[in-house]
């Protein structure tokens, strides 16, 4: 106990100095705050944006959920690494030079003033809101049930000491020190789950290694080795839309938003190499090896089931903590503690980079955006620090009230969320004749539609749900912002000239430059 | 129409983003397919001792992915 609470209390302390740093050499300006002076580098986006997306889930949930319904769900890894690095190749250089040139500070501002429309954004910022702040929350819980598994303490004080250590680095850092602060959660947060594995695999499979393991789940549950998977949840229909949802991915407003704080061009011709080879090819293999190989080979469901029933939780919530408690068992006390820490690491990185989207998305679209449109700079930087205790309060209030299956929490119900704004922003960046009717017709049905279909349940099913939440309020958000958009006027030419002749002058002339 | 124009103007632009697309068609037809289950015999199927099929399927859509870019980024891409 006195060991973790050392460890833990030596990693708060490090990130709030590195906090408390950041404020003292940063600009105090709002284009610092929110974009970091938009001076990211390719090595600190690469850290800033990988460890922004993955979370606790990457550590808990994915691997609960492919501990229990098999190897399938990994499919969302390989359509997410397609979609981060089409942002990057596709949209990013667009987003970057339009909000460069513009000194836009926030994504929905970018389309706000692309489509004219002070309605289009307050409607997109309280969709993003509204899917965005329940999943910050689950990283506080994501660290309490890890916490229990290891010290046996109730799950809250986990929640509460990783909430005050992400209140404390986005109140004083902003983004830069929140990518910065990446870097280090980041090595924390590989070297545990690599680590982890490496030593795991080496006690519980002294023989053969992962070879051993397969051939343990060969005998005892080879459904684990293939789809559809021990409970024949991912039919093909199933496979195709979690992949689909995966390449989503590129729609997540915490990782568009670092788009706009590149340093220059060049970063988004270098920087899908490394989602490529460090994130596709190694980083997320890691989960997928614990959840579908290490840790049901090492704890069959028998046991997890027993221990869950002990514990007053269903399956898959014992699921999501099976690493954890499988570190706790087999390896020494002391790596159980840094695994925590690089767990805890984990979800500090995604919720701040997701908590400093929502403060600069509160600040810049809603209060000076709608409210108080003469705000100043000094205004709308202390509206996006104060915002953020709000914003984490009411996330860990929905996530408390609402507690499920942490990895489909983010595919179900986020993801879809998010992919919301997706058609006005893929449109106001790359269609011209994208028009304000169209992104506003378009998001709202998609919301509506997406909402009616999670709630509407007729016999225990949902029955508006076409293969995932995700396709039936995409098609039909896109095809209501097309449609739409056709029949309503075109934009002026003083918008196209600025969205589009002049980004693509602006990124021609910087080629050049370069 | 402004549709990724920096990349759509250029034929090796064009093969790129139609490469790309057949990749994810291919893919997911390949899981329609049933690439990823057990062998009609039961068994399922591994690569090196532990490598699922599930796991396979994504090294190499990934390694895919990896090769073209590397070629249309570094060779054609205007903006380089």
């Amino acid at each position: 106990m006195l060991l973790s609470i050392s460890a833990l209390s030596i990693f708060g302390l490090i990130i709030v100095l590195m906090a408390a740093y950041g404020y003292r050499i940063s600009a105090k300006t709002a284009e610092d705050y929110m974009l970091g002076g938009r001076t990211i580098g390719v090595v600190v986006m690469f850290f800033f944006v990988l460890f922004a997306i993955s979370s606790a889930w990457t550590f808990y949930g994915f691997p609960g959920l492919l501990y229990t319904e098999g190897p399938g769900y990994v499919m969302f890894i390989w359509g997410s690494v397609a979609g981060f690095a089409g942002l990057y190749m596709f949209l990013g250089p667009r987003l970057w030079a339009l909000a460069k040139v513009n000194r836009f500070l926030s994504p929905v501002e970018v389309l706000a003033e692309r489509y004219r429309s002070p309605g289009l954004r307050l409607i997109l910022s309280l969709s993003i809101l509204a899917f965005i702040v329940p999943y910050v929350g689950i990283q506080p819980l994501g660290v309490g049930a890890g916490f229990e598994a290891l010290t046996g303490l109730p799950a809250i004080w986990g929640a509460i000491y990783t909430t005050v250590i992400l209140v404390v680095l986005v109140l004083l850092g902003g983004m830069r020190i929140v990518a910065w602060v990446n870097i280090f959660l980041g090595v924390v947060y590989m070297s545990a789950l690599l680590g982890s594995l490496v030593w795991a695999v080496n006690a519980l499979f002294p023989t053969g290694g992962l070879t051993e393991a397969v051939s343990i789940l060969a005998v005892e549950r080879p459904e684990m080795l293939s789809s559809p998977g021990p409970v024949g949840r991912y039919s093909p229909v199933v496979l195709g839309g979690t992949f689909v949802v995966g390449l989503l991915a590129f729609s997540w407003p915490h990782v568009a938003i670092g788009c706009m704080t590149a340093r220059d061009k060049k970063l988004f011709k270098q920087f899908p190499l490394l989602i490529f080879v460090f994130g596709g090819l190694f980083f997320y293999i890691i989960p997928f090896i614990w959840g579908s190989i290490v840790a049901p080979a090492a704890m069959p469901v028998a046991e997890l089931e027993a221990l869950a029933a002990e514990n007053g939780v269903t399956l898959q919530t014992e699921a999501d903590r099976v690493v954890q408690t499988i570190i706790t068992r087999n390896l020494p006390q002391w790596f159980g503690v840094f695994v925590l820490l690089g767990v805890i690491a984990a979800a500090v990185s995604t919720a701040a980079v997701q908590l400093m989207t929502s403060g600069v998305i509160v600040s810049r679209d809603v209060i000076q955006g709608i409210f108080r449109p003469n705000a100043g700079d000094a205004e709308i930087t202390r509206w996006a620090r104060w915002s953020v205790i709000g914003i984490v309060v009411l996330s860990l209030i929905v996530s408390f009230a609402y507690q499920g299956a942490m990895a489909l929490y983010l595919t179900d119900v986020s993801v879809p969320g998010f992919a919301q704004w997706a058609p006005a922003l893929v449109g106001g960046l790359l269609w011209r004749r994208g028009t304000k009717q169209g992104a506003i017709a378009g998001t709202v049905s998609g919301v509506i539609f997406l909402v009616a279909s999670l709630l509407v349940v007729v016999n225990g099913e949902r029955i508006l749900v076409v293969g995932h939440p995700v396709l039936g309020s995409l098609l039909v958000n896109t095809l209501v912002y097309i449609v739409v958009s056709k029949l309503t006027p075109r934009l002026d030419e003083e918008i196209e000239t600025v969205f589009f002749d002049e980004v693509e002058a602006y990124l021609e002339a910087e080629s050049h430059n370069a | 129409m402004s549709l990724m124009k920096e990349i759509a103007r250029h034929t090796a632009g064009k093969v790129y983003l139609l490469l790309l697309v057949l990749s994810v068609v291919g893919f997911i037809v390949f899981m329609a397919m049933g690439g990823t289950d057990a062998a009609e015999s039961g068994e399922p199927i591994v690569l090196f001792g532990w490598m699922t099929m599930p796991l396979v399927s994504g090294v190499v859509f990934i390694l895919f992915w990896l090769v073209t870019y590397l070629v249309y980024f570094n060779f054609f891409w205007p903006y380089r």
